[in-house]
């Protein structure tokens, strides 16, 4: 059964993750068709197929300028100022997707990238196939070279203690819940609660589309590396200077 | 200095009053070259010989249009709408460009404020950059209106301040402020201008008639932050980076002898964008929003930050709050 399970959910994530709104829904309906047939219990996967598929794509029918290439995820959990619900900007599938604006002559990037592609060795299910993998800390290390795990060395956190431990591609909540990968901020809130509330009222993370009307937050994962989540230094923009007038500042 | 402000589309008959005598003045000098039309013919019929290509005459009768012109406060909506279309076929005939200038007015019930997060801001200058390319800044004379302060951490001494550092950021022990015009509530560079070539919009957006502005410089004089910038050549802007997206009030051309600044992306704004520089912010250090609606982002910040604001004492309210996490 955990096999199947499991197998279905990585159905269902990668339905998502090609940004295929048939192929996602296709896979919620055969679980949910299968799992009543059988009378097995699905809560788990349930819970995961509707936080996937209840997301709000909003996809590319969006205002001249706006973003334009990026699927938005309805939170409601956290409220805006106001207790307005807001948008946050998801990975897609597509690593064409990359969300990028132009500013006159230049493009911004911003680091959303598409998690599939971003996360080298998604989907994880290719290794932790229906079971737990529980391995020696250097085989981790062997396993993960790409992740600096940083932040749990210093919290003394071990994989589980986010990543569910039946289901490496769900996050394991402290209440019993589990989350997908695009709503890390319910994890990261957990112990980041006062930049979460900050967050979801508009002084913490970057903000896309405007200021008024659809509110497009990042998430937590779109500019922290969540096993890593300080930014790196960097060489600052070398435009044309203004040197300041003698007495000004005065 | 509330009189002065321009109330929506329309000029206001106030602002008549007030301008009449620069609109006197004007119309002197086109009576004195007998009218508009004839002035037209003359300047046209004493065009240097040579280059008398129908484009170069037709640049040369809307360039002498563009002269005679009132200040926008006093612009019906038509003449706007001439102006606009002059400016644009201007673009295009000195250029190439095809640029679009707005003409959008200030929303009903929105000021603008402005909120920094000092302890957020890494020194990046990616606001710079974006503000550079969105408001066709002059490249030949590296204009900013924004700038970042390096500042050792514990105190604000804008004194001791570095704004040229060119080092890996952030640097240790230093923090980060960004200045640009804080759009004040009580704007001195608007009182002292003596032409009526600055004013305050309704959405308390300071902007700049560049067409009406003598270049007296007073107003970069009165303004306690250093927050506009003289023209002392025509702007140099590549058209290949030229934002073509424009507003009359905004980033549209600006030519030799006048001054500009920071006018919150008035072409983004008034349509619901964020500005540039908030947009580009990699950190999240800017936001904007609207002060008049309760449940907007700068409304949570002033409600829930320790804030404040430089030169308080001065009196100017700048709509431009600092904060810390
Ligand atoms: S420089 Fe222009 S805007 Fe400034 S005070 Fe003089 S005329 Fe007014
Ligand atoms: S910051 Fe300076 S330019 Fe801007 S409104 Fe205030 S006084 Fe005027």
């Amino acid at each position: 059964m955990t096999r199947v399970t499991t197998a279905l959910v990585c159905v269902a994530l990668l339905g998502m993750s090609a940004g295929c709104r048939e192929r996602d829904r296709a896979a919620k309906e055969e679980s949910a068709e299968l799992g009543t047939r059988r009378g097995e219990p699905v809560a788990d996967v349930a819970r995961a197929h509707s936080e996937t598929t209840a997301i709000a794509r909003t996809d590319t029918a969006v205002a001249p300028g706006a973003v334009a290439t990026v699927a938005s995820a309805r939170v409601d959990l956290w409220r805006g100022p106001g207790d307005r619900p807001f948008d946050v900007t998801l990975r897609t599938g597509d690593p064409a997707s990359a969300m990028s604006r132009r500013f006159g002559r230049i493009t911004l990037r911003t680091s959303l990238r598409s998690r599939a592609a971003d996360l080298g060795q998604y989907p994880c299910t290719s290794c932790h196939l229906g079971r737990r993998i529980v391995l020696a800390d250097d085989r981790v290390a062997d396993a993960h070279q790409n992740i600096k795990v940083s932040h749990p060395r210093q919290t003394g956190g071990t994989c589980a203690t986010c990543h569910s431990a039946d289901n490496v591609e769900l996050l394991a909540l402290k209440s019993g819940e589990r989350a997908t990968l695009d709503h890390t901020y319910r994890l990261c809130a957990q112990c980041h609660f006062s930049q979460a509330e900050a967050w979801a009222a508009g002084a913490h993370g970057k903000r896309l589309d405007g200021w008024q009307g659809r509110r497009v937050l990042m998430g937590c994962a779109d500019c922290h590396d969540p096993h890593d989540p300080a930014l790196e230094p960097r060489i600052p923009f070398r435009g044309p200077r203004i040197e300041r007038t003698r007495g000004s500042g005065k | 200095m509330t009189s002065e402000r321009s109330t929506g589309p329309l000029p206001d008959p106030g602002d008549h009053t007030l301008l009449q005598k620069r609109v006197d003045r004007r119309r002197a000098l086109s009576i004195l070259l007998g009218g508009a039309a004839i002035g037209t013919s003359a300047v046209a019929a004493c065009a240097p010989l040579g280059a008398t290509t129908p484009e170069s005459k037709e640049a040369r009768l809307l360039a002498w249009r563009e002269y005679i012109k009132g200040n926008y406060r006093t612009m019906t909506e038509v003449e706007r709408a001439e102006t606009i279309a002059r400016l644009e076929r201007l673009a295009e005939l000195k250029r190439g460009v095809d640029v679009t200038i707005q003409s959008t007015g200030a929303q009903p019930g929105v000021v603008f404020g402005y909120a920094f997060n000092i302890s957020k801001c890494q020194g990046f200058r990616s606001c710079i950059e974006a503000c550079i390319n969105e408001n066709n800044l002059d490249r030949r004379a590296a204009t900013q209106y924004i700038r970042i302060f390096e500042m050792e951490d514990g105190v604000v001494d804008l004194d001791h301040a570095d704004a040229t550092f060119q080092h890996e950021v952030p640097a240790e022990g230093h923090f980060y402020m960004g200045t640009q015009c804080f759009q004040c509530a009580d704007p001195p560079c608007v009182k002292v201008c003596p032409v009526g070539a600055t004013w305050q919009e309704p959405d308390g957006i300071t902007v700049v008639d560049y067409d009406w502005c003598i270049g007296c410089r007073y107003c970069m004089a009165a303004c306690p932050y250093w927050a506009r910038r003289f023209n002392w050549g025509e702007p140099e802007v590549p058209v290949a980076e030229l934002n073509t997206n424009q507003h009359y009030l905004g980033n549209r051309a600006r030519k030799a002898g006048v001054v500009e600044k920071c006018h919150f992306c008035i072409h983004r704004t008034r349509k619901g964008q964020l500005p540039a520089c908030a947009e580009a912010c990699p950190t999240g250090a800017r936001v904007f929003g609207n002060l008049l609606d309760p449940d907007s982002e700068i409304r949570w910040v002033l409600a829930n930050k320790r804030v404040f604001r430089l030169k308080e004492d001065l009196k100017t309210e700048p709509r431009f709050w600092y904060f810390t996490d």
